[in-house]
């Protein structure tokens, strides 16, 4: 019985998706080793590739798990993601005034990366078992959903990792939307967080304004926070239609760019690839979001369509962010590029996250 | 199915998250492809620092394209302080090989900066000290050094470059845009720290800035030299001024001043006078040497004819409030006789009769009051007192020239205009420019001003000013063996500012003339400036003209009439008397040229053979092209001999020879 449904399962195992996956963190690697040449952390591209190669069988091993066994064990996934946050915030390692990172003595990661794939699957079987009104969602529909999210929320938002939180938020409102809403409802919640802004506004720490003043206009400040903005814009534009080549970026390989081989990889990239190489990973990205949505969309129930969504609307969101970030279309918001950024705990969330997906994919055509 | 109901959504998420890629993808394209040379530059300027180094400035040559100026190479030292090891241990050995200050160096060698300077310029055998004590974070560049192999050979002229290698005087100041190479950088990679980074290679790119031909000639510049300083020591003046010009073309060939200067220590020098060229930047009252501008507007009006007496009033001759002298009692002169005598009472007579409206306007024609263009910085346009101040005194006074002035290089122009049937030229000292491939770039060519007297008229100024260098004339101690010399002696006494009038004990004494008088070939202006003692101008200027003209002549292998024709004869006589060595072959430098229509060589001459000398291939068929004639090319670099000769009638049909080598 087994043996048989594997033998079904891999005559429709998506290849695309793990193909895009792999290519995609494996330019990752090349653009971090480029970013980590100068500077005395030449050895980060091996850390990625270890992380790489678990997030491998990971990957694997998820796709290989029929996603009713995720909707099974959305609850325990949900608390055990809330008690590591808890535990984040209590006995957290603190670096550069935020405190992300929980050290269990053999590995230390961000449990706020997996808490958006808790977030998913919670709110995917939420929406299964729900009855779905005609009309959309009420009010009423959506209040367990929104304690359900705004539990990590908080608690990473408190970290503080604003962008983390921000893309859980916006995990939630694409997956409301896609659920179907009604108009109003949607309507009424932008028109009531509008308000917000200005008190959220004081929530956030100085820092963080500044960040907010310098990406509305980068010269004000163009060697404190606009900086960043403002290499990296010089670093992309350096780069002009067909890169300067492989370990010839000036402004990443100067450290003219800070954080270049996390959340301004993008920027080592196109300055070394140039406009051809942006295109390309553009191209990648693109694909690999578009295929999550038909993967959705194609589902054979509704958890599978949930599940995938969620995850393709996660990758989006942070790819959007990272990419408008580093252009200078956003402020600097600290949100990785998923599969290319240094960092284990992103690489791995976002290569279950492309498990997920194979995983819906491959059993669209079994009932 | 349950998924329907997704459609309609999946539309509009599918449709929004293409947006978000096409608003990602926009900005992609506008910075790597709309912004890049922007954004490429802003890069550049951060991690590249660029120095300045000192280009290969071109050279000044003379017309026989005998080195005046030249850029040689050198070695500079710089230090990058960082990459010493040993700042104490390294300041010793350096400053010990090249006998500076050990401390100063060593507080280079310690500073934050990424780049210092050690010493700039230095000669070879110093830099080869440094070089060989092997210093880690001390490097070498080439840098341009202004050499003068002559440095006592036309100074005021050529002027002088600062510790910059920019042109501060004369030629070197008026041509700095086309001599100064492109501004050479040194460029050096650097990190966002500043630091200078390892695989940074220090780059260099400088190229040659272009060369000047003057009109200047080396050897007559040599011979007016050698003649000023020596009445300039023997009379004690304060200075002097000689100016050699063809006058049927206008090129300069001598342009001396004196006391003279060291280009090479010129900030040695207390005061900026000395290096000053006074030939065309300080104007002075010429005296009687003006008389002769006077005469040539009266016989160009029929005003007076040469032979018409003048009373001279014995010597005092009152006018208005003021009385003129003249050195010795005369009577009844003619006017011939008052230019010989030099008479300042005839003059002023005969002013008068000219009346000052015509003497005004022959002024102004002969150039008096404007620049000449001649090309040089600072040059000044001397003074002529407006017309409608002119009083009964201005007229006389102006008739002997006084009481406005003159600069050296306009008298002499204005002057050679007589010895050129009439014809102004402008006067001028660049004869070409060429770039760092050996084409000329700019090629200055005679050019007419304008005619200011008829040639009936020149020639008969020009015999009555044969008779001042004749027996009894004040000029002629200038007379030249073999030469008829048409010249007019001048003696000034020099207006006292402090006191107003005339300092009775300081004279400005010159001489100007052109010889051969029936064949003009040079025309010299000799002015010696408050010479102690004998100050006449026939005693102290005139033998400088003689000398200067005698050797000069010669050199151009111009011989008098009746000496025989071999040029050999002459030599041998001229060289064991002027001392000159003279090995080239006599030959012509002008192109003779009978009709005054084409003197005018703007309007392009297509009548004779251009001068094709030291020019390229290419330059020879670019002119070739212009006067229209067919040449054939023998050989390759650059032209030496050409056949027809210049200046020879072109025989259209008949392809023309050039000989490259």
């Amino acid at each position: 019985m087994k043996s048989m449904i594997d033998r079904r399962l891999l005559g429709h195992f998506d290849w695309s998706i793990f193909s895009l996956t792999i290519l995609l963190s494996i330019i990752g690697i090349i653009n971090i080793y480029s970013a980590t040449m100068i500077g005395g952390s030449g050895n980060l591209y091996k850390k990625q590739l270890i992380w790489f190669l678990i997030g491998f069988g990971f990957m694997t091993a998820i796709t290989f798990i029929n996603y009713i066994h995720l909707e099974r064990f959305a609850y325990p996934i949900y608390i055990l993601s809330i008690f590591l946050l808890l535990l984040t915030l209590l006995f957290g390692r603190t670096t550069s005034g935020a405190t992300r990172w929980l050290n269990l003595g053999f590995i230390s990661f961000q449990p706020s990366e997996f808490a958006k794939l808790a977030v998913i699957i919670i709110l995917a079987k939420y929406f299964n078992t729900i009855k779905m009104p005609l009309k959309g969602l009420s009010i009423k529909g959506l209040i367990w959903p929104s304690i359900l999210v705004f539990a990590p929320f908080i608690l990473i938002a408190k970290q503080p990792d604003m962008g983390t939180a921000l893309i859980v938020f916006f995990i939630f409102v694409s997956i409301v939307i896609f659920a179907k809403v009604r108009v109003r409802i949607l309507v009424g919640i932008i028109l009531a967080s509008l308000p917000l802004i200005p008190m959220a506004w004081r929530f956030l720490k100085d820092y963080q304004k500044a960040r907010l003043m310098s990406f509305l206009d980068p010269a004000l400040d163009p060697l404190g926070t606009g900086y960043h903005i403002l290499q990296s814009k010089i670093a992309i534009g350096s780069g002009g239609f067909w890169g300067n080549g492989f370990t010839h970026g000036t402004q990443g390989q100067l450290r003219f760019l800070p954080e270049h081989h996390t959340d301004f990889i993008f920027s080592i990239l196109a300055e070394e690839w140039g406009f051809i190489g942006s295109l390309t990973v553009i191209a990648l990205y693109f694909s690999l979001i578009l295929l999550g949505l038909n993967i959705a969309q194609n589902a054979k129930d509704r958890l599978g369509a949930f599940l995938a969504f969620g995850v393709s609307a996660m990758l989006l969101w942070h790819t959007a962010i990272n990419i408008g970030m580093v252009t200078g279309m956003l402020p600097v918001v600290v949100v990785p590029l998923p599969f290319m950024s240094y960092g284990g705990s992103f690489l791995l969330t976002a290569m279950i996250g492309a498990g997920i997906l194979a995983n819906v994919s491959m059993r669209r055509f079994i009932f | 199915m349950i998924i329907p109901y997704l459609k309609f959504r999946v539309i509009i998420i599918l449709l929004s998250f293409v947006s978000i890629f096409i608003i990602i993808f926009a900005k992609t394209v506008e910075l790597q492809v709309l912004e890049r040379d922007k954004l490429k530059a802003k890069a550049d300027n951060q991690h590249l620092k660029t120095m300045n180094i000192i280009p290969m400035r071109g050279s000044i040559y003379d017309r026989e394209m005998k080195e005046l100026a030249v850029s040689m190479e050198v070695d500079s030292i710089y230090a990058q302080p960082f990459r010493i090891d040993d700042a104490g241990k390294s300041a010793n050995l350096v400053a010990a090989a090249l006998s500076i200050d050990r401390k100063e160096l060593e507080s280079k060698f310690t500073s934050k900066k990424s780049f210092v300077w050690v010493k700039r310029q230095l000669d070879f055998a110093k830099a080869e000290k440094v070089r060989k004590l092997n210093i880690q974070g001390i490097g070498f560049v080439k840098e341009g050094k202004r050499f003068y192999p002559n440095p006592q050979v036309a100074s005021h002229l050529i002027g002088f470059v600062g510790v910059d290698s920019k042109g501060l005087e004369g030629v070197e100041l008026g041509y700095e845009e086309y001599m100064a190479g492109t501004s050479s950088r040194l460029i050096r990679e650097r990190d966002a720290l500043g630091n200078e980074i390892s695989l940074g290679s220090l780059r260099q790119e400088s190229s040659k800035g272009s060369d000047i031909v003057l009109t200047i000639d080396k050897t007559i510049q040599y011979i007016a030299e050698k003649e000023l300083f020596k009445v300039v020591a023997n009379s004690q003046a304060k200075g002097g001024m000689v100016i050699v010009m063809a006058p049927r073309t206008g090129e300069i060939l001598a342009m001396a001043n004196a006391p003279h200067f060291n280009p090479d220590i010129f900030f040695e020098y207390k005061s900026p006078n000395i290096w000053r060229n006074k030939a065309t930047t300080d104007a002075f009252e010429p005296g009687s040497t003006f008389k002769v501008f006077l005469l040539a507007a009266l016989f160009e009006e029929g005003a007076a004819r040469a032979d018409d007496l003048f009373f001279c009033e014995n010597g005092h001759y009152s006018v208005a409030d003021r009385t003129f002298h003249d050195v010795k009692k005369f009577g009844w002169l003619n006017l011939t006789q008052i230019i010989k005598y030099s008479s300042n009472i005839g003059a002023a007579k005969a002013g008068d009769r000219l009346g000052k409206e015509r003497l005004y306007r022959y002024i102004k024609d002969f150039g008096f009051g404007a620049k000449t263009g001649v090309g040089l910085p600072g040059e000044v346009g001397g003074s002529v007192p407006l017309l409608k101040e002119w009083s009964k005194v201005t007229i006389g006074n102006i008739s002997f020239g006084q009481g406005m002035s003159t600069t050296g290089i306009q008298l002499l122009s204005a002057f050679s205009a007589i010895a050129n049937n009439g014809y102004l030229m402008r006067p001028y000292v660049i004869k070409r420019i060429l770039n760092g491939k050996g084409d000329a770039i700019e090629e200055f060519r005679p050019s007419v001003i304008r005619k200011v007297i008829s040639e009936e008229t020149a020639r008969r100024v020009t015999n009555v000013i044969r008779e001042v260098t004749k027996t009894d004339g004040t000029g002629v101690r200038a007379a030249i063996d073999g030469f008829e010399v048409a010249g007019k002696t001048g003696t000034a006494q020099k207006p006292d500012f402090s006191v107003g009038g005339y300092s009775s004990d300081k004279y400005v004494s010159s001489f100007i003339g052109f010889a051969p008088a029936d064949n003009p070939e040079i025309a010299i202006l000799v002015v010696v400036d408050e010479p102690s003692g004998e100050f006449y101008g026939g005693a102290i200027a005139a033998p400088v003209f003689k000398e200067v003209a005698t050797q000069s002549l010669a050199y151009l292998g111009v011989f008098p009439r009746g000496m025989g024709t071999t040029a050999q004869d002459w030599n041998t006589r001229v060289k064991g008397a002027v001392g000159y060595p003279k090995d080239r072959i006599a030959k012509s430098l002008y192109i003779t040229q009978k009709e005054p229509d084409s003197l005018d060589w703007e309007r392009k001459d297509f009548s004779h053979m251009p001068d094709f000398s030291a020019r390229t291939v290419r330059s020879v068929l670019r002119l070739a092209r212009e006067v229209q004639i067919e040449v054939r090319i023998l050989g390759s670099g650059k032209a030496v001999y050409q056949k027809p000769l210049p200046g020879e009638k072109i025989n259209h049909g008949q392809a023309a020879e050039v000989w490259f080598k």
